[in-house]
């Protein structure tokens, strides 16, 4: 398969800056619906915020529901990012160039987007500063026990250390979008490319740097999404504690980080026509990493249900049975038709470069994760120890609103960032073209 | 900031400050979250018996004629806000520790938003001046008319008796509409005196009943308290068993052991025929054998639709039984109650567990009614005054009673409760409401019950004795000077026994039984002249009358020399048994509801808002299904069905139910009330009573509030049913347990039984275990020093009422949230009962229904999931073991709630609001919740902090003794079968302590080592195996959970105490355990 294929460095300063700043109709239709979701999320939450938690479809058994897996979801999509910069660049596998920029981003708004649900679904929000351990005249502290507490931790160091890192590796980028442009944007880009000139002193200590938080960001992939699954396996509720949370979900956030940077790279990068740039070795690369997740998630799924059998748990093994035969079967099925089955042609390497084929699966990928959250989250509790408090939840249309909210949050964001920053690292791709040693091919 | 000048600076501080001054004056919302703004003012001078932050209690006296019930009004700051057990009379053993639910009911009806304010004439307010010469005009134009002026209303008895009969010159129709006034013409007809049998169960072995709600709604708490006490296998060394035959199992036949279900009707051929085979098994040569000789036992067991085996089976039981009881049906039934007091009789059990001396009273059946409606037709009926009953809405409609009222001169709605009734009323002059007004009660047996307002009347009622005797002196009404009527004469029986029938009574000091007429000017006064003249010189004893008269007023209560001598003879008339059958085909039967009886709760959302005790349904009316005839009809829960009779027909939905048999629903009655009975009771489906055909009738002519000739039909639409149960059985999770009766029975309660003859249970004592297990835990125990609250809840004594709940919603301000919120799932209740329908088959392979009410609260465990996980520290462990919950530090994550094994936690998803004056009821102890904060069972911890204070202000330096805590909290306060016992862990005394040695204990998922402060005691069962394990092998759902690990208590298999020897006995035992029966009930 052959891999990148820019003509020069030139050419890829061309084409890479040349789609930035121009909106096309197209473009701003996109915006426009995005911006749209995010005041339909603004109506849904002061809705809510207003008239009581009540407005979402949680109920005395379920007592998350969407937001919860919604977060999840969120915060799984925001792994794959910091996976491909960090860790693919720790092992020095070289196709990780073409999609690490968007990856990126995509990790720091799903983060961000994930870090609106827990404050959301607090029945008090206006008091979530009480999450935090600071020193007070009422000897108030918080609860270092509960695993939610960590998740406070967790996300917020993950956020800061994937949005210091994202930046990092755009501050040459900046410096070459500075040097392409005139007036008030260059004056902004100036700013933005902290003095970067591309000395041998500047690229001396940046590697270093890059090198350092590369380093420091790869446990935090993992740590992050165990803590998240602590959320659940610290509890007592069956279906939720379980030791095989961790490394579940954290192959599960690879699993659906990777589908996701499938769905929004390969429109972007024909859009764009950035065939030279990114093309079937990625997606051919981020298709196996799927497969492999995936396999890891359907060997954890069966092996629920090997341990729920095999402990002879009546809480356990009720649970299990009921997400396969109760009234949320669909889900459940769903779930493993969308993670389980449906990447199985990728096996057949053509379809793994077929355009459609892959948007479609990844597509299907991204449905089947959130089921997966949803399985977790909701049934458990809805079908918890006492079988006289059974109660099935449905998410209520404002719990929908902001769910497609935050669909709105995050693509505002990726839409925001494709046309202000470089979505693909200029000077790394640099790195995989032959240099320039016979004299300029064309002047910048 | 240069170009900040002075000048433009003071213009932007003007602008801000006007900006935030218009901000803080805007209106906010009501419905949005705040903190009220109220005024508090100190007392100048304090009154006398206010003490800011203490409640006061009054002794009175709650609901009417024989269920009336003596109680304390917890008063605070000018109002009723609880109402308790009469502490003084359960010490002295004169009053079973409980709180009627109707007291609880009746309190909230109080409140009711609805309550009409001021009299009203044709619709329009008036004064009570004018009301009152309206209807004194009216009486008099009556009487001068020859026309009769009548009263109708629920049973009074006592003074207000009394003043009705002179006021009315005998023309009182005492009548509830599912009443017990068949009972008292039955006992006229077979010990040829009428007055309601009074029954002593507490001793009795073998309970039978028809289908009468003796655990429920029907015939008061004591009753419930007796059957409780027969079934506890510490008193006594028994444990009663308890028959039903019945078409349907409604919440006390639910408690039944053995079920025999004939067709609906068929329960009065049954019980003759039950009747005549205790005659003939026990030889019984008397008098009652004249009513029994026509009966043929094998014909009767036809018309009823039963095998006569079973029926043989029942009567052997009871007539070996050493002392047993047979209750009448679900409704009432003169020819039913006959047939029940004959079984009594012919047993020999009168004078053991049935007495001959109790309520004597005026009861009326429907037949006094018919006659009264007729009489109305007639316009011979210049006023009608309608008490706190309603007929319109409870009378068959083919009576033609609404149309009657056309008739009549005038009809006066005496009753602030608004009704169907007294909306068709031309004038409505509302009275006080039991807590804030006088009255008395008699109930036969030398009991008499005294009545004191508790507060001020809320609104501008009054008295129903002040009206009628202002209005007598006002319409110069003269009282008959010799009592005329029935009612009157026994009425008097009871109290002077020199006027009364026995004349072989003793002799009493004397008292003057002149009739007091119209003479006193206010009720009041009435009633202390009436207890002066009639009883102070019976039982005053010398003390001067003023110190007498508020000692009985402090007590309640007053005692005299019953006048009765027990011992009926049977007087054998000339009564022979009707030749009645059952419906074999589709038959509908009719029953009180629990929490809303006859319908006159309806009206009260607490009656709405607490699940049904069996079908978990609220805020609506619902057919329950036989399994058999859903089939035939095609039809699940919640489909909507037509039923219709030759009365009507009416649209209710389907809950497909076991408790019925062959082609039977069941219908409860209750619901079904218009906009006339106040907002909480309108549009809740449909009235059972409309449905009553009319054309059945006793013996006795009374009308039968049943209903014949009924056709279901599916209409295909889907009803709005609402039930707050999940799965029908704990599938073998052991939360609710069952152990094997007679075994129980043998082995007792206490000490140390190893399960070796006791299975179904776990097999060492529960401390045993405990200890075992701290001995290896991993976590620290928190320090309890002094006090760990704790309960023990028994599940063989509960039987499922529900007076806790409602309690409990009373006690602490729980939020009523309706039933569309329900429906959502987010009912605010503390304290639910489990309802788990298990299927247990005996040794002959039968199976029976083991229906096990496990009431669930906080357990407050020692090692609380939820305390681990709460980010913000807002639920904790404190130092009594409460696990403890700061509203106001809730941010409202909901995982404590998500983690906690019980369900027990609730949340506020919204502000709630209580209509006015319903928050006057608010507990001023506890606080009200606001929206996005979770809350729970406290243990009710203001009650555990003000006996502590108590006790510290006593001189108890060390710790509350066990009797003040028993029954501490509301719910262990209000149950009237002590199922719920309170208690202080560390102290080796207290009832929790020692129950968790019992034999029967368990723990709710003990196996998480959550260490629950709560002990479960396991209910006896006659048909569990003996040999079966866990449970009693019911619920079976799964194949794999026998294997125990997570269904012992502790996962004792690894112990080495008790594994080993153990483990093969639970090998051998799960074939028995798993039997189909079990297996097939899971959800």
């Amino acid at each position: 398969m052959e891999a990148i294929r820019p003509p020069s460095y030139a050419a890829a300063n061309r084409d890479i800056i040349r789609v930035m700043f121009k909106p096309s109709f197209l473009y701003l239709a996109g915006l426009g619906v995005s911006v749209a979701l995010v005041g339909l999320l603004a109506f849904c939450l002061l809705h809510e915020i207003w008239w009581g938690m009540g407005m979402a479809g949680t109920n005395n058994a379920s007592f998350w529901g969407t937001y919860i897996v919604t977060f999840v979801f969120w915060v799984g999509i925001g792994h794959a990012g910091t996976l491909i910069s960090a860790i693919l660049f720790l092992v020095r596998s070289k196709w990780r160039t073409g999609v690490y920029r968007a990856s990126e981003a995509m990790t720091v708004f799903a983060v961000m987007t994930a870090g609106l649900f827990p404050v959301l679904h607090l029945g008090r929000l206006w008091q979530v500063y009480w999450f935090f351990p600071y020193p007070n005249q009422r000897y108030l502290w918080v609860n270092f026990k509960s695993p939610l507490m960590w998740d406070v931790f967790a996300i917020s160091t993950y956020f800061t250390v994937s949005a210091v890192f994202f930046y990092i590796g755009l501050i040459p980028d900046f410096a070459i979008v500075r040097d392409h442009n005139k007036g008030i944007i260059s004056k902004v880009y100036d700013l933005l490319a902290v003095g970067w000139r591309g000395t041998n002193r500047q690229w001396h200590h940046y590697m270093a740097a890059y090198g350092f938080f590369a380093a420091f960001a790869a446990p935090l992939v993992l740590s992050v999404h165990s803590v998240v699954s602590w959320d659940f396996a610290m509890a007592v509720t069956a279906g939720w504690h379980s030791t095989i949370f961790p490394p579940y979900f954290v192959a599960g956030a690879i699993f659906s980080g990777c589908a996701m940077v499938i769905t929004l790279l390969l429109p972007m990068s024909y859009i764009f026509g950035w065939k030279d740039y990114v093309n079937e070795w990625h997606y051919d690369a981020l298709a196996k990493m799927c497969l492999l997740t995936s396999g890891i998630l359907t060997y954890a799924y069966a092996t629920e249900y090997f341990i729920g059998w095999y402990s002879q748990n009546p809480h356990e093994w009720e649970i299990f049975a009921w997400r396969a035969t109760g009234e949320y079967a669909w889900a459940f099925w769903l779930m493993v038709f969308c993670n389980c089955i449906a990447p199985l042609p990728w096996y057949i390497p053509k379809l793994r470069t077929n355009p459609w084929v892959l948007w479609i699966i990844a597509g299907i990928i991204n449905v089947g994760m959130w089921m997966e959250r949803f399985n977790i989250v909701v049934s458990s509790t809805a079908h918890g120890f006492d079988p006289a408090m059974w109660r099935m939840y449905a998410p209520s249309m404002w719990e929908i609103g902001i769910l497609l909210g935050s669909g709105g949050w995050f693509f505002m964001y990726f839409l925001l960032f494709s046309k202000t920053m470089p979505a693909v690292a200029i000077m790394e791709i640099k790195e995989l073209i032959a240099a320039p040693v016979k004299g300029h091919v064309e002047a910048k | 900031m240069a170009s900040l000048n002075r000048r433009d600076f003071m213009k932007a501080l003007g602008l801000a400050g006007a900006t935030a001054a218009t901000a803080s004056a805007c209106n906010w919302d009501d419905n949005w979250y705040r903190t009220p703004v109220e005024e508090i003012l100190p007392y100048l001078v304090k009154p006398e018996q206010v003490t800011p932050g203490t409640p006061t209690f009054f002794a009175t006296t709650i609901t009417t004629g024989p269920d009336a019930f003596p109680v304390t009004a917890r008063h605070r700051d000018g109002r009723v806000i609880n109402v308790g057990a009469n502490r003084q009379l359960v010490a002295a053993g004169k009053a079973p520790s409980a709180v009627p639910k109707s007291a609880l009911l009746e309190l909230q009806r109080t409140y009711a938003p609805d309550r009409v304010r001021g009299p009203m004439d044709g619709g329009a307010s008036t004064t009570w001046d004018a009301g009152l010469s309206k209807l004194a005009t009216a009486v008099k134009d009556a009487r001068a008319g020859g026309k009769t002026v009548a009263w109708i209303g629920p049973y009074r008895s006592g003074s207000m008796a009394q003043l009705i009969a002179d006021f009315t010159d005998g023309n009182a129709v005492h009548w509830q509409p599912v009443g017990r006034a068949a009972e008292a013409r039955a006992a006229e007809i077979v010990f040829g005196e009428r007055r309601l049998p009074r029954y002593t169960i507490s001793d009795a072995h073998y309970v039978l009943s028809f289908g009468a709600a003796f655990l429920g709604s029907w015939g008061g708490s004591a009753l419930s308290h007796d059957f409780a006490m027969a079934k506890n296998p510490n008193h006594g060394g028994f444990i009663a068993r308890f028959a039903l035959v019945s078409p349907h199992q409604d919440q006390s036949g639910a408690n039944a052991d053995d079920w025999v279900a004939p067709h609906a009707g068929g329960e009065v051929a049954a019980a003759f025929a039950i009747a005549k085979l205790i005659a003939d098994e026990k030889g019984y040569a008397g008098p009652a054998n004249a009513m029994l000789s026509g009966v043929d036992p094998a014909a009767n067991a036809t018309a009823a639709g039963v095998e006569l085996d079973k029926l043989k089976k029942v009567a052997s039981a009871f007539a070996k039984a050493s002392s047993a009881v047979a209750f009448p049906g679900a409704v009432e039934d003169v020819d039913l109650a006959v047939a029940t007091l004959l079984i009594n009789v012919v047993s020999g059990n009168v004078g053991k567990t049935v007495q001959t001396d109790g309520y004597a009273g005026p009861l009326h059946g429907t037949k006094d009614v018919t006659a009264l409606v007729e009489k109305m037709k007639a316009g011979q009926v210049g006023v009608l005054l309608v008490d706190d009953v309603d007929p319109v809405y409870s009378l068959p409609p083919g009576l033609g009673f609404a149309d009657a009222l056309g008739k009549v001169g005038l009809v006066v709605a005496l009753s602030s409760h608004p009704s169907e009734t007294s909306a068709k009323a031309g004038l409505v002059l509302p009275t006080s409401t039991a807590f804030e007004d006088w009255g008395d009660e008699d109930l036969g047996d030398g009991t008499l019950l005294l009545r004191q307002p508790a507060m001020t009347p809320l609104y501008n009622t009054r008295s129903q004795g002040d009206v009628l005797l202002s209005v007598a002196r006002a319409a110069d009404l003269v009282a008959p000077m010799a009592t005329t009527g029935t009612e009157a004469s026994t009425e008097e029986g009871a109290e002077a026994p020199a006027e009364g029938e026995d004349t072989d009574a003793p002799a009493a000091p004397m008292a003057d039984t002149t009739p007091l007429g119209f003479e006193p000017k206010t009720w009041q006064a009435y009633i202390a002249t009436r207890w002066e003249r009639q009883v102070y010189p019976l039982i005053g004893g010398g003390q001067p009358l003023p110190n007498w008269w508020a000692r009985t007023l402090q007590a309640g209560m007053a005692t005299l020399p019953s006048t009765h001598e027990g011992g009926h003879g049977v007087a054998g008339s000339g009564y022979t048994p009707p030749a009645r059958g059952g419906e074999a085909g589709t038959a509908l039967h009719l029953f009180l509801h629990p929490h809303r009886h006859d319908g006159t709760y309806a009206s009260a959302p607490w009656a709405q808002e607490v699940a049904d005790p069996m079908t978990g349904q609220v805020w609506n009316a619902w057919l329950e299904v036989s399994p058999d005839l859903a089939g035939e009809l095609g039809v699940v829960d919640n489909d909507e069905v037509e039923v219709k009779t030759a009365a009507g027909s009416v649209r209710l939905g389907v809950e497909v139910y076991r408790g019925l048999k062959g082609k039977t629903a069941a219908f409860a009655f209750g619901q079904g009330h218009t906009t006339a009975s106040g907002r909480y009771a309108a549009d809740r489906g449909a009235n059972a009573f409309s449905l009553v055909t009319g054309d059945v009738t006793d013996s006795d002519g009374n009308v039968l509030m049943v209903a014949k000739g009924v056709s279901i039909s599916k209409t295909g639409a889907k009803a709005t049913l609402v039930s707050t149960f999940g799965g029908d059985s704990d599938g073998g999770r052991n939360w609710g347990v069952s152990v094997n009766a007679d075994a129980l029975a043998k082995v007792g309660d206490k000490g140390q039984a190893h399960g070796g003859e006791l299975t179904g249970i776990h097999h060492l004592p529960r401390d045993q275990r405990l200890a075992e297990k701290q001995r290896y835990n991993f976590y620290n125990h928190p320090e309890r020093p002094t006090y760990r609250w704790s309960m023990t809840v028994d599940v063989n004594a509960c039987d499922g009422c529900g007076v806790c709940a409602i309690a409990c919603y009373a006690e602490n301000n729980l939020a009523i949230v309706g039933k569309n919120l329900i429906k959502r799932g987010r009912e605010m209740n503390w304290l639910r009962i489990n309802r788990y329908w298990e299927t247990v088959t005996d040794e002959h392979g039968e199976s029976h229904a083991d229906i096990q009410f496990v009431p669930m609260m906080c357990q407050h465990c020692g090692l609380a999931p939820c305390e681990s996980v709460c980010p913000v520290l807002a639920t904790y462990h404190n130092i009594d073991g409460l696990n403890a919950m700061v509203y106001n530090r809730c941010v409202g994550t909901r995982y404590c709630a998500n983690n906690c094994p019980y369900v027990v936690r609730r949340f506020n998803f919204h502000s709630y609001v209580w209509p006015e004056p319903l928050h006057l009821q608010l507990n001023p102890d506890v606080s009200t919740r606001v929206m996005g904060v979770m809350e729970k069972c406290t243990f009710c911890v203001q009650r555990t902090r003000r006996i502590k204070d108590v006790y510290r202000d006593k001189g108890f330096t060390t710790t509350v003794p066990d009797e003040a805590l028993r029954e501490l909290p509301a719910c262990a306060e209000a149950c009237p079968t002590g199922a719920l016992t309170f208690g202080n862990l560390n102290d080796p005394e207290s009832v929790p302590a020692k129950t968790r040695m019992s034999a029967r204990n368990y723990i709710i998922m003990g196996e998480f080592n959550t260490d629950s402060a709560i002990n479960y005691l396991a209910k006896a069962n006659f048909h569990v195996s003996e040999a079966a394990h866990h449970g009693g092998g019911h619920g079976g759902g799964h194949e794999g959970e026998h294997a125990d690990g997570g269904e012992h208590g502790d996962g004792s298999h690894g112990d080495a105490n008790g594994a080993g020897s153990h483990d093969g006995h639970e090998e051998t035992d799960h074939g028995k355990a798993e039997h189909p029966a079990g297996a097939g009930e899971h959800h």
